[in-house]
């Protein structure tokens, strides 16, 4: 009983879902926020605690940690978009996740928690505008830090395959690193990506929304945004619907913060009319492709027992490259697999025996959302020379596998036959492999509603409130002017938390 | 949550469920096609139709060289089949290979049975690891979720409207 007590009470009465709503709703508040994940969360909170009314809708549901378990499959018709199958067009595809519950994607998340690199900031202060912006951030990225409880692993909780990754890179030489994570005492049942089920990830879910409902805020689930409503260039409240029933919501507010990602901002504001005059809405969107090998060991790994990316290789950061060991649940990585039958059988055979790789690259290239009858459609091609990268980590990090003992590595291009040495890894740098060979997923959607302070080149302004418009403010990765090459979330988070200032300093004017 | 497969769909992943899926896998064939269609439950609407009218396609696709549907296919003629897809001619054969044989990857090890198989057994660990945080860990789990909620305002000093009762 004390354990449960620990976790979490009853849902909050300020929580409310499609059961809680029995007809068409008008509601009033001073801020409404649209989405809940780590910009939405964060700035809720933050306005809330300074007195704001503020009223958070989110598209997905409402769980608490008692209802994350073990059934994988489940989880991810629950927690993720489209069941985690949304697809960039592209050559190759590219299958992206986002998450669609209270805490969006915080809650299937890794949970790493870096600040944004100095050199990505030098680059906004030089290319962009956005003086003094890796000053102004410092106490934002403290205060996120404190808020999340970002801080190492605990050693009992690394697993082994994570054991085995920093195994590889000191054999090689590399500089690998303990990462960062918001987490208190993460337990490491590797069940990040499904919904922490000891609520040791202090995803929104359990930080920033708690606090938010705490000042006062109230939580809608369930509803999904539909428009937002102007008067003139004014952005005067949302119209959503609840999910299921088709009952309507209607929020009247001073202020509207757009804060569903990167992918779903662009098409909201389009379909409610906002136009940026940069023609940069939508545009300017940025992937960091990913990729994988699995490694087979002679020894066991178990990798499901330990934290997830206990490690991070960061040798080749500089290069736009950073590695980590991944444990998936089995049916994940059979589905990855391009065996059947009995060959799929003996593989998966090798399970417990698997240490699952990949890499983050920090792309060139840029896509495009567009909004096709109301719907967010990606458009994102492989730049030559990300494709060229990824080939080029899938060797290095195949490399540092084998240094680490690995016996066998599956790679992630369609194709070709697995590889039994480092020789054979290096080989693939002259082969000609196609970049539509090669599997690529992705995690982090950037930049398509960019700030700065050119509004011929932006969308917003450094706070992300939108240039020619008034009381419509952007708080999610949409903001980011190019690639970060860490995780997003820490910087979502420092934005927001700015943003809030922003708003919390003029506060009249919201107001009015 | 409104996908349902279609009886020739059903067939058709029911049949394939031999080529797919390991053997010790294949008495579990209802409960794989039933995952499956979960699955495609939440998937975007135009990924279900597209799934949807290419299991129809391959179906048929069987008649001319083999005088019967695909569903009715066994042993080397279902493998000899699918295979045809797999490496098929065009894009949008392998595509749909590809993507059978993903879905029906992540349904059959979905199972509980399939999942013992291989090692894992996530329930009896997140209890044993959720206890031992709580129990280890108590006093700084609790001191963090006190943080959650403790006054720290970001502009000390301003509220901009009264405390709410």
């Amino acid at each position: 009983m004390v354990a449960a007590a620990l976790l979490e009470g009853p849902r909050p009465p300020n929580v409310f879902t499609r059961a809680d709503i029995h007809g068409d709703t008008v509601l009033d508040a001073d801020v409404v926020v649209v989405g809940s994940g780590a910009g939405g969360a964060t700035i809720a909170a933050e306005l809330a605690e300074a007195g704001f009314e503020v009223i958070v809708l989110e598209e997905g549901s409402y769980y608490q940690t008692r209802d994350f378990t073990a059934d994988t499959s489940a989880m991810v018709r629950q927690l993720y978009r489209d069941g985690g199958a949304t697809m960039a067009i592209g050559n190759p595809p590219i299958l992206y996740q986002e998450g669609r519950a209270v805490g969006g994607s915080t809650v299937i998340n890794g949970g790493m928690s870096w600040r944004t690199p100095d050199k990505v900031l030098a680059r906004w202060e030089r290319e962009l505008g956005l003086e003094g912006i890796a000053r102004d951030l410092e106490p934002y990225f403290a205060r996120v830090e404190r808020r999340i409880h970002v801080a190492p692993m605990d050693d009992e909780a690394i697993g082994n395959d994570n054991r085995l990754l920093k195994r590889g890179a000191d054999a090689m030489g590399w500089k690998v690193i303990g990462n960062l994570r918001n987490q208190a005492h993460c337990a490491g049942s590797n069940r990040c990506a499904f919904g922490c089920p000891t609520g040791a990830k202090q995803s929104a879910l359990v930080s920033y929304i708690p606090r938010a409902l705490h000042y006062g805020a109230r939580l809608y689930a369930d509803v999904r945004v539909d428009h937002i409503t102007r008067h003139g260039k004014r952005a005067t409240g949302v119209i959503g619907t609840v999910n299921g029933s088709g009952h309507r919501i209607t929020v009247r507010a001073r202020l509207v913060v757009s804060a569903c990602g990167a992918i779903h901002t662009p098409a909201l504001l389009v379909r409610s009319g906002f136009r940026s005059p940069s023609g940069q809405l939508g545009h300017n969107l940025s992937m960091h492709p990913n990729t994988k090998v699995v490694a087979i060991f002679d020894e066991d790994v178990t990798g499901w027992k330990g934290a997830h990316q206990a490690y991070q290789v960061r040798e080749f950061q500089d290069q736009g490259l950073l590695f980590a060991a991944v444990n998936m649940p089995p049916s994940i990585l059979a589905m990855s697999f391009p065996h059947r039958g009995a060959a799929l059988g003996q593989l998966m055979q090798h399970y417990d025996r698997m240490v699952l790789a990949g890499m983050l690259c920090e792309d060139t290239a840029t896509g495009r959302v567009r909004t096709i009858n109301g719907r967010p459609q990606a458009f994102y091609q492989l730049a030559d020379a990300d494709a060229a990268n990824l080939k080029r980590g899938v060797v290095l990090l195949s490399e540092m596998l084998f240094a680490a003992g690995a016996r066998r590595i599956l790679l992630p291009f369609h194709g070709l036959a697995e590889l039994h040495s480092a020789d054979e890894a290096r080989r693939l740098l002259s082969r000609d492999i196609p970049a539509s060979s090669c599997e690529v997923v992705t995690v982090h959607m950037m930049g398509t509603a960019r700030m700065g302070t050119d509004r011929s080149a932006a969308v917003t302004d450094p706070f992300g409130l939108v240039h020619d418009t008034d009381r419509l403010l952007i708080s999610d990765a949409s903001l980011f002017p190019t690639p970060i090459g860490v995780n997003p979330m820490e910087t979502i988070m420092a934005l927001a938390t700015r943003a809030a200032g922003h708003v919390i300093d003029n506060a009249a004017r919201y107001l009015s | 949550m409104s996908y349902r497969h279609s009886r020739t769909a059903r067939a058709v992943l029911r049949s394939l469920v031999p080529v797919i899926c390991p053997p010790e896998a294949v008495p579990l064939g209802d409960a794989i096609v039933d995952h499956l269609e979960l699955t495609l439950a939440v998937s975007p609407a135009v990924l279900q139709r597209g799934f949807a009218v290419g299991l129809v396609t391959y179906d048929l696709g069987a008649l001319p060289r083999y005088r019967q549907r695909a569903r009715a296919l066994r042993g080397d003629d279902a493998e000899r089949y699918y295979a045809s897809w797999e490496h098929g001619a065009t894009p949008l054969h392998v595509q749909l290979a590809r993507g059978i044989n993903q879905l029906m990857s992540l349904s059959c090890y979905e199972q509980p049975e399939m999942m013992a198989r291989v090692g894992y057994r996530p329930g009896p660990w997140i209890t044993e690891v959720t206890q031992r945080r709580l129990t280890v860990y108590r006093d700084d789990v609790t001191r963090q979720q006190a943080q959650i909620l403790a006054p720290d305002p970001l502009r000390p000093g301003v509220r901009v409207k009264p405390e709410r009762a």
